[in-house]
């Protein structure tokens, strides 16, 4: 009995022993299923949560959002910043043992660009490529048709992660859709859908082979279920935690929470083109009227921070200067007054209904207009009909939410699409003045000019009160204390090659 | 017989054929599914939408959408998703079984449950053990499902850890969403059988086969639950239909990868072909399933004949 007891033991230690030299797996859940994993079908957070782990671009973002090389060792402008060359890394394979080079970046973006793009949302953040030149087998150049400024962050970014070409032409896009090949430290082995996808390290990764040995990722939508099995332990790291639960996260001895700036920004836009929304006066006695810190406090939890444009304080073209509207209910009251706004006047405040979050700060916003002696009317909408219809085609009432994650935390990516006359997302504001500073920044290649222009933006957005900018929401994740060496990045964008498991 | 099913079959495609047209119509009034591809990240321009529309083949007047969706569905083949390249078909395939186990399962459970439960609270009408049947079953009556699976989720899941929370991958897995959509249809079968046996316990047949001297034992088995059946094979088919479609919310908070979930995911991303495949085969899952309850009555009462 002792002799078999000891020969249990010895097998345990074993057994815990391989496994520690394998480095054991990690398994992470996040809400949603991107059901593709080509990158160019696909705009969702999800996606890059795990298919940062598959590809690389040819720069990589860190997670405190600074550029650095990639696929690419060194980049330079000629030609006054219409030529972007790119020297690549040298020595790289694909998962299937595919050598990385500059046909393999030039057949990236041929694809991205040509028809199989067209399918999918990638294809206009890169149209400022003209075309992708081959100058040697590790130099490619980029041509492009105007100085695209953001381009480099963007090549850290979804659609332009570098794919296999022998693979792709060899398998076809459908093929490639769910059996994903790419440079990354961790490669393909299992997709289910909505279910889950298995990733094992791969040994040949350039930077260095993963401390794990595999990721496992499920796709958990209940925010209530996706807790429970983090405090269960069957899960490691559990993303889009919501503040509601924060507390019951941050109570376990087992986890910790960590909150990090999100690119996402929460505002309720104000329709000028009709209603007492048109009177700049009354636009801001509405800015005056919310008190930010208090929705901060009491609904977030502190899990944000004020906001006085359209971007985080993590976004470039923000201004640590620009302040927001104070809290000044009288203040608001006389500017009702000087409007002509009669007491009793209705403000409608049209929100996604579905956002738990969302609904309490509209309710929040209604008390405070309420306060004025306006009559808020709260209307709500389900997510792709409010996007897809109900903005763009101008059926507002006078207030609606407007929130928005610039993933390339660069302003103009934000400013350009939201306040730019004729763009789909702004159906109703028109201003030579504004549309000329934005059109001069976008094609600008002096990013001290541009920083200047986008503050110009900003302060003008906010004295003409086109929106009441709420808050920049905070990202929360659940994490193991089993986990060693994770950080949440601000842009959700996971790379566990330097995480371990205990 | 044979006429009776070709007419109750053309029946079923009928309402299939119009179902599916429902759905295909009211999906083109709620939102585009260009747009859906961005989720409200980043903004997509005319041009883009117009490039994705007609890759997506949205650009065709409705009619011939809708006459595509309807020849491919009698060839077999449902499209492909709008979210990668993948066919509907498999997506749908992979997604069955999970569901055709759940809601198996679940009906298992209930029928094991309420079946014994149904019949002591009616033989026993009126004593302690029937009014505790009755308060236990309106009480289970009065959940909704989601709150129950995630009381579930936390006893057994979190607290316990006796089983997974969420998942499709032991049988263990199986546990908790079973026994969730299993409890909601055992109290309203509980109360169903209850009042059926209740019923018939009190017709003149069974006073007259009391009244020659059979054993109440011989009544109850013999003559009476034998004609409680058809009402509640009825109901069970209905909700057997009910359990397919209707554990959306359950396979939603145990992360289960069945029809309800492909669906649900389906809406969000407008996914038209997706849906429309999705709807379809649940569709015929119900219709069936209602013609197998139609056929099974004449297996219970000989006068039923199927003309």
């Amino acid at each position: 009995m002792k002799a078999f007891k000891s020969l249990l033991v010895t097998a345990l230690l074993a057994a815990a022993g391989s496994s520690l030299a394998q480095g054991g797996t990690l398994t992470v859940a996040t809400a949603q299923d991107p059901q593709s994993w080509d990158p160019i079908d696909t705009f969702l957070v999800a996606w890059g949560t795990v298919a940062h782990n598959l590809y690389d671009g040819l720069i990589i973002r860190t997670p405190d959002l600074k550029l650095q090389p990639g696929l690419a060792t060194k980049w330079t402008s000629l030609n006054g910043n219409k030529t972007l060359r790119f020297t690549l890394r040298q020595g790289v394979k694909f998962h299937n043992g595919e050598p990385f080079n500059a046909g393999a970046v030039k057949f990236t973006f041929d694809r991205l660009l040509g028809p199989e793009g067209k399918k999918g949302p990638q294809q206009a953040n890169y149209n400022s490529i003209k075309q992708v030149k081959v100058v040697g087998p590790y130099t490619v150049d980029f041509i492009l048709s105007q100085a695209d400024p953001v381009l480099l962050t963007k090549l850290a970014g979804y659609g332009a992660m570098i794919v296999p070409p022998r693979y792709i032409k060899e398998k076809g896009d459908a093929y490639f859709n769910s059996h994903p090949v790419g440079t990354g430290p961790f490669s393909f082995v299992s997709y289910k859908n909505g279910e889950s996808i298995k990733l094992q390290a791969f040994k040949g990764y350039w930077g260095g082979a993963p401390k794990l040995a595999g990721v496992t990722y499920r796709f958990i939508e209940e925010p209530a279920t996706r807790v429970a099995e983090l405090q269960a332990g069957r899960v490691d790291i559990a993303a889009a935690i919501p503040v509601a639960q924060a507390a019951t996260v941050k109570g376990n001895p087992n986890l910790t929470l960590q909150a990090v700036p999100s690119p996402t920004v929460q505002a309720l836009r104000l329709n000028v083109s009709h209603g007492p929304t048109s009177d700049l006066r009354v636009r801001q006695a509405l800015n005056h009227a919310v008190d930010r810190d208090a929705i901060i406090k009491s609904i977030l939890q502190g899990y944000a921070s004020p906001i006085a444009s359209m971007q985080s304080s993590k976004s470039f073209g923000y201004d640590p200067n620009l302040k927001a509207y104070p809290y000044d209910p009288a203040k608001a009251k006389q500017l009702l007054q000087a409007a002509g706004v009669k007491p009793g006047t209705t403000v409608g405040i049209d929100f996604i209904g579905t956002d738990a979050v969302f609904r309490e700060v509209a309710q929040a916003v209604a008390g405070y207009f309420q306060v004025l002696g306006l009559k808020p009317e709260l209307k709500t909408y389900e997510t792709n009909t409010f996007y897809s219809d109900i903005i763009p085609k101008n059926k507002t009432t006078n207030a609606y939410q407007m929130g928005w994650g610039g993933w390339t935390f660069d302003f103009d990516n934000t400013a350009y699409l939201l306040y730019r006359s004729g763009q789909f997302w702004n159906p109703d504001y028109k201003s030579k003045e504004l549309d000329a500073l934005l059109d001069k920044q976008h094609n600008l290649s002096d990013q001290k000019q541009r920083l200047t222009i986008l503050r110009q933006i900003a302060k003008y957005t906010r004295d003409q009160a086109i929106d009441i900018p709420l808050y920049n929401q905070q990202d929360l994740w659940g994490v193991s204390k089993r986990v060693q060496g994770f950080r949440a990045p601000s842009d959700s964008l996971l790379r566990l090659n330097t995480v371990s498991v205990k | 017989m044979a006429r009776y099913l070709v007419l109750q079959l053309s029946q079923a495609l009928l309402v299939v054929v119009f179902v599916t047209l429902v759905v295909a119509v009211m999906l083109r009034f709620s939102g585009d599914p260009a747009v859906a591809q961005f989720q409200g990240a980043s903004a997509p321009t005319a041009e883009q939408l117009r490039e994705i529309r007609e890759a997506l083949g949205l650009n065709q007047p409705f009619l011939v959408q809708y006459g595509h969706f309807l020849g491919g569905l009698f060839t077999g083949n449902l499209g492909t998703s709008f979210r990668g390249d993948t066919p509907v078909g498999s997506l749908i395939r992979d997604a069955m079984p999970p569901t055709l186990l759940l809601a198996l399962c679940s009906l298992l459970i209930s029928v094991a449950i309420s079946l014994p439960l149904g019949v002591y609270s009616a033989v026993h009408r009126g004593g302690w053990a029937d009014q505790l049947i009755r308060f236990v079953s309106l009480f289970g009556l009065s959940f909704p499902n989601f709150w129950l699976g995630i009381m579930l989720v936390l006893i057994f899941g979190v607290t316990l850890r006796w089983l997974p929370a969420s998942g499709y991958e032991t049988p263990a897995s199986l546990v908790l969403p079973s026994v969730t959509l299993g409890l909601i249809l055992t109290s309203t079968t509980v109360r169903l059988l209850r009042a059926a046996l209740l019923d018939v316990l009190g017709s003149q047949y069974v006073t007259v086969a009391r009244s020659k001297g059979l054993s109440e034992r011989r009544v109850l088995y013999k003559h009476a639950l034998r004609n409680t059946a058809i009402p509640v094979v009825t109901f069970i088919g209905l909700q057997f239909g009910g359990l397919i479609g209707g554990g959306v919310i359950v396979e939603q908070v145990f992360a289960w990868p069945g029809l309800g979930s492909l669906a649900l995911q389906a809406i969000a991303n407008r996914d038209y072909p997706v849906l429309q495949g999705t709807v379809t085969v649940l569709a015929i899952i119900v219709v069936l399933v209602n013609l197998l309850v139609d056929l099974s009555y004449g297996l219970f009462d000989p006068r039923v004949r199927m003309e």
